[in-house]
């Protein structure tokens, strides 16, 4: 035994990633859908892939999924090959597609019950329907369900076998905003419990309320990663106010780029609270009226508008 | 600090059996089968109907029992087995299904496997009833050898699947399968020895004719019944094998090429 030096702080454990991706790449023919990308996902936490149709979010998730192999790079999951190693990862793996290819001639129970059979350790098939508030459509053919039933009875199928990680493509398309919610929340009740979940979507809310770290991609790279504050960061912050016709124009700090110049005022700038604080204390010096002043940091959704534009961040 | 991911996917010990998984899937997919009406009739129905035309070609100095059993297993292989495999392999591809049944703990093999077992059984059914038919009609003799046409009907349903899983590759549609199957539905059967005696042909033809892929079934199920062989010398016993060795060598070389075929270009999901 170690003996452990009682001074020394401890520090808090930081568990080990159960999902590493370095330098993937995915090539179709001659054209390359994934362009060489690189995450961490630790158990407890959610990263959202976000992006438009077409950014290779997709084709990124199949290779963690095991389904199909990396043109370059290597992807790990809880330490194993998903695609060569697929027997190993394949028990702790829970994955929803964005397709739900399900048979629809069988009831909901059914279905369930034939996924149970082919898990090693299958939720009771009640709990699993009752989880996604399926229980009075037991007896449902499957053509018959909403599509936002089917989508509630995949990420069943997707938590069956009681996943340490989850790969979910898209789990919210097409659904209304409350069974969105439930989604989230029954997301998030696993992510509480230690899972770890790689998900991508082109809600930016969705990235918003469940993400704790986000990428934005486009043509197949990350341009930006982080949480949605160090995202929003990149973005310069906004001022905006309503000057009356004939008051002074406020002197214009060195940070700011002015992008439009009044009646109406918007300045933007990576420093909110000095130059905020400059144009204040002008206008107290002046007394002069800031009409309809807003002073607001910058957005995910700025930086993902910024993004799909063409802008290179971070 | 960087943590570096330790291994912990490990196969979970008390797992579900290879068998119980297969099991799983096929029990829906039979349930689905039984669901689908017309799919029912029409893959009980077409391969009886030929057989029952049989007696109309006559069966020359064969006798007509043992001619029903061996034209009964190439029809059913072919138009059940094989034609409805194509249509279920494209049908469960391009509805999403294959991919879908991936994700899970199921291996590629069993996905397949347990995907055939429906029409599996029902071939079992065909040729079985075929068997007990002949046996009512009185036309029942005892085989020559009765391991050789179980081992044949073994093979041709294995041959079958493959052959199956390898059409699909260019089968875009199920209603697509009609063509792409006429190959084998048309060609081989033509061929294989069930509508006219092989010997018949010049030797070149024939020597190709004994290639394609059902006639090895034809020739199995033949021997073992009859003692004949695909010249229709009679033999029996160790000579019998020894006749049966060329046979099951092309159908086994056929399980061979087909599978590793299948295993370079089977398709998962529709193309994008």
């Amino acid at each position: 035994m170690h003996p452990t030096p009682t001074l020394a702080p401890v520090p808090a454990p930081v568990a080990a990633p159960v999902v590493e991706v370095t330098d993937l790449r995915r090539r179709y023919g001659s054209f390359e859908a994934v362009r060489g990308i690189s995450f961490e996902v630790r158990p407890g936490e959610v990263l959202a892939l976000l992006g438009v149709n077409g950014a290779g979010k997709t084709s990124a998730l199949e290779v963690l999924e095991g389904l199909a192999p990396a043109s370059g790079g290597s992807v790990r999951v809880l330490g194993a090959d998903p695609r060569r190693e697929r027997a190993a990862v394949r028990p702790h793996l829970g994955v929803l597609l964005q397709a739900s290819g399900l048979p629809g001639d069988l009831t909901v129970a059914e279905t369930v019950r034939t996924w149970a059979g082919t898990l090693t350790a299958p939720r009771p098939v009640a709990d699993a329907l009752a989880q996604v508030d399926l229980t009075g459509r037991a007896d449902v053919r499957v053509r018959s369900l909403s599509g936002g039933e089917r989508r509630r009875l995949d990420l069943a199928l997707a938590l069956l076998g009681r996943p340490r990680v989850l790969v979910l493509d898209e789990p919210t398309t097409g659904l209304d905003p409350e069974s969105r919610r439930a989604v989230w929340r029954l997301v998030r009740g696993l992510v509480d419990d230690g899972a770890a979940v790689v998900l991508t979507t082109h809600h930016l809310e969705e990235a918003e309320q469940l993400a704790d770290r986000i990428a934005i991609m486009r043509a197949g790279t990350v341009v930006v990663a982080g949480t949605r504050e160090e995202i929003a960061e990149t973005q310069p912050a906004t001022i905006s106010f309503r000057l009356d016709p004939g008051t002074p124009q406020p002197p214009v700090p060195a940070t700011v780029e002015v992008a439009a110049p009044g009646p109406r005022v918007e300045w933007h700038t990576r420093d909110l609270q000095p130059v905020l604080a400059e144009l204040l204390a002008w206008a107290a010096r002046t007394g002069v009226q800031l009409h309809g002043l807003q002073a607001r940091a910058a957005s995910l959704e700025q930086a993902f508008l910024a993004v799909a534009d063409g802008a290179d961040l971070g | 600090m960087t943590a570096t991911a330790v291994r912990t996917a490990t196969a979970v010990p008390g797992g579900p059996s290879r068998l119980r998984r297969i099991g799983a899937l096929a029990g829906a997919e039979t349930r689905l089968l039984l669901r689908n009406r017309t799919a029912v009739v029409n893959s009980v129905l077409s391969p009886l109907l030929l057989v029952a035309l049989v007696p109309l070609f006559g069966s020359g100095d064969a006798p007509l029992g043992q001619t029903l059993l061996v034209s009964a297993t190439a029809f059913t292989l072919v138009f059940l087995t094989y034609y409805n495999l194509v249509v279920t392999y494209v049908a469960r591809r391009e509805a999403l299904v294959l991919q879908r049944m991936r994700t899970g703990e199921l291996t590629d093999g069993e996905v397949l496997a347990a995907t055939a077992v429906p029409t599996l059984l029902v071939t079992a059914v065909q040729i079985a009833v075929v068997a007990v038919g002949v046996v009512v009609l009185g036309e029942w003799r005892a085989p020559v050898d009765p391991v050789l046409p179980v081992l044949a009907v073994l093979l041709g349903a294995v041959l079958m699947v493959v052959l199956a899983t390898l059409s699909s590759v260019w089968t875009r549609t199920p209603e697509s399968a009609q063509v792409t199957t006429l190959p084998v539905v048309l060609g081989a059967t033509a061929l294989s020895g069930v509508f006219f005696p092989l010997v018949a042909l010049p030797e070149a033809l024939a020597t190709g004719a004994r290639l394609l892929p059902l006639t090895p079934v034809v020739e199995l199920v033949q021997l073992g019944l009859t003692g004949r062989t695909w010249q229709g010398e009679a033999v029996a016993g160790a000579e019998l094998w020894w006749a049966a060795l060329v046979p099951l060598a092309v159908a086994a070389a056929w399980v061979v090429l087909a599978g590793a075929a299948s295993l370079r270009w089977f398709r998962w999901a529709p193309r994008r």
